[in-house]
C-alpha cells in the first residue's frame, strides 16, 4: 500500500495513538541500545572523545532519507503528499534562535528531550532534573509569550526544502548529504584520535 | 582513548543510527510525519500549570492552544502516546541490558550540585529553545533533516555550532 497510510485514511486516529505508543518503544529502546541514556556518552562529542552522536544521527538521517526517496521510486510512498500536507514548516529566524538556544541547553544540561526519558528510565537523577528543567522553560516562555509571540512566528517560508532552495532534483540532494555524511564520518574519526581536552 | 566503562556494552553508533533510521522511515511511511519529544514535554507543562491554575492557563496566549474549547484533554495526542512508548521502550532497553544505576551522569572532577544545577539551568534554555525552534533534536534536527527541510537544517547547525563553541566554558562540568 502507498504511505504516510494514515493521511491516505488506512486507518483512524485512535489506531494513530496505539501506533504511536508502538513507534515510541522502538525508539526509546533504540535510543538506549545507542548510549543515549547517560549525558556523558552525549556530551563527550563536544570534547571530540566520542563522536557517536554525530555517527548515529547522520546515519539515522540520511537511512530514513535514501529510504523515503526509493519508496517513492518503487511506488511505495507518495513524496508529493509529504510535501503539500505533513512536511514542517520552516520559520527561520526563530528556528535558528531556538538551535542556538537549544545547543546551549544541550552542553550544559547534557540531554535533550527525547533523550532525557530515555535517561529518567535508566535511573538518571541529572535527568529528572533536566526533564524538570525543561518543563520550567517552557513556563518561562508561556509566560513571555506576549513579548515574543510576534517574532515566534514570524519568517514564516512555509513548506521548503533545501532542494528547492538550491534548485536541484530531491535526489541531487541527497546524494550530496550522503557525502557531506560521509565526509562527517572520516572526520569524526579523526576527531576522536584527537580528543584536545581529554586529559 | 580508552573507552569508560559508561560508553561500553552498546550498539555500534552506525548500526544504532541505521536502526533508527528505519524506525524514522517506518514513522514517515505510516503516518506522514516524524518522530518527536519535546511536544509532549510543552503538553505536560501545560496540564501541570492547568492543573494549578486552570483560568490563567487557558488565558495564556501560548497555552490556550492546547485548551480549545471542546477539544480532548492535551494528553490525547499523537506525540503524547508516542513518548509514553519512548519511557517503555527506554525501560524494557535497560532492564534487558541489566543497565538501570541510580546516578548522576557527570564529569569525573565534577561535584554533584554543580551537574545538577547545570541540568536544570540547561533544561530551562533547552525549553525555551524548543517552543522558538518548534522541536527538538527528534522532531527537527532527525525528521526535518531527513526530509531536507530548510528550517530543520538551520536548527541542527545552529544547534551543534552553539554548543561546540560553549563547550569550552563548561568543560569542567564534563572532564
Amino acid at each position: 500500500m502507498t504511505g504516510p497510510l494514515y493521511i491516505f485514511g488506512a486507518f483512524g486516529y485512535g489506531t494513530s495513538l496505539l501506533i504511536a505508543v508502538g513507534i515510541g518503544f522502538l525508539f526509546g529502546f533504540v535510543l538506549e541500545r545507542a548510549g543515549f541514556g547517560d549525558s556523558r556518552n552525549l556530551t563527550n562529542i563536544f570534547y571530540f572523545r566520542d563522536m557517536r552522536v554525530l555517527k548515529v544521527m547522520f546515519s539515522a538521517l540520511v537511512t530514513a532519507m535514501i529510504g523515503l526517496i526509493t519508496l517513492s521510486w518503487v511506488g511505495l510512498f507518495d513524496y508529493s503528499t509529504l510535501l503539500e500536507v505533513s512536511l514542517l514548516k520552516t520559520y527561520l529566524w526563530p528556528q535558528l534562535a531556538g538551535g542556538i538556544l537549544f545547543g546551549l541547553g544541550f552542553v550544559i544540561g547534557g540531554y535533550c528531550p527525547g533523550t532525557s526519558v530515555v535517561g529518567i528510565v535508566s535511573g538518571k537523577l541529572d535527568a529528572v532534573v533536566f526533564f524538570l528543567g525543561m518543563v520550567a522553560g517552557i513556563w518561562v516562555f508561556a509566560a513571555g509569550f506576549p513579548l515574543w509571540g510576534g517574532f515566534y512566528m514570524s519568517s514564516d517560508l512555509g513548506r521548503l526544502t533545501l532542494w528547492q532552495v538550491f534548485g536541484l532534483r530531491p535526489e541531487w540532494m541527497a546524494l550530496l548529504i550522503v557525502i557531506m555524511a560521509l565526509a562527517a564520518f572520516w572526520l569524526a574519526g579523526l576527531a576522536e584520535k584527537w580528543a584536545p581536552y581529554d586529559k | 582513548m580508552k573507552e569508560r566503562d559508561y560508553a561500553q556494552g552498546f550498539w555500534n553508533p552506525y548500526v544504532a543510527g541505521v536502526a533508527l533510521g528505519l524506525v524514522l522511515l517506518l514513522t514517515f511511511y505510516l503516518m506522514g510525519t516524524g518522530l518527536g519529544a519535546s511536544g509532549a514535554v510543552a503538553r505536560t507543562a501545560a496540564v501541570v500549570a492547568h492543573s494549578v491554575d486552570p483560568q490563567a492557563t487557558e488565558a495564556n496566549p501560548y497555552f490556550k492552544d492546547f485548551y480549545k474549547p471542546g477539544a480532548s484533554h492535551p494528553y490525547v495526542n499523537w506525540i503524547v502516546f508516542e513518548v509514553l512508548g519512548v519511557f517503555l521502550g527506554g525501560l524494557v532497553a535497560v532492564l534487558t541490558a541489566r543497565r538501570f544505576r541510580p546516578g548522576v551522569g557527570r564529569g569525573p572532577t565534577a561535584g554533584v550540585g554543580l551537574r545538577l544545577a547545570c541540568a536544570f539551568g540547561g533544561g530551562v534554555i533547552g525549553g525555551i529553545g524548543t517552543r522558538f525552534a518548534m522541536g527538538c533534536t527528534s522532531g527537527q534536527a532527525l525528521s526535518g533533516g531527513a526530509t531536507m527541510v530548510v528550517g530543520s537544517w538551520v536548527f541542527m547547525m545552529a544547534v551543534f555550532a552553539t554548543a561546540f563553541a560553549a563547550a569550552y566554558f563548561v568543560r569542567k562540568e564534563w572532564s
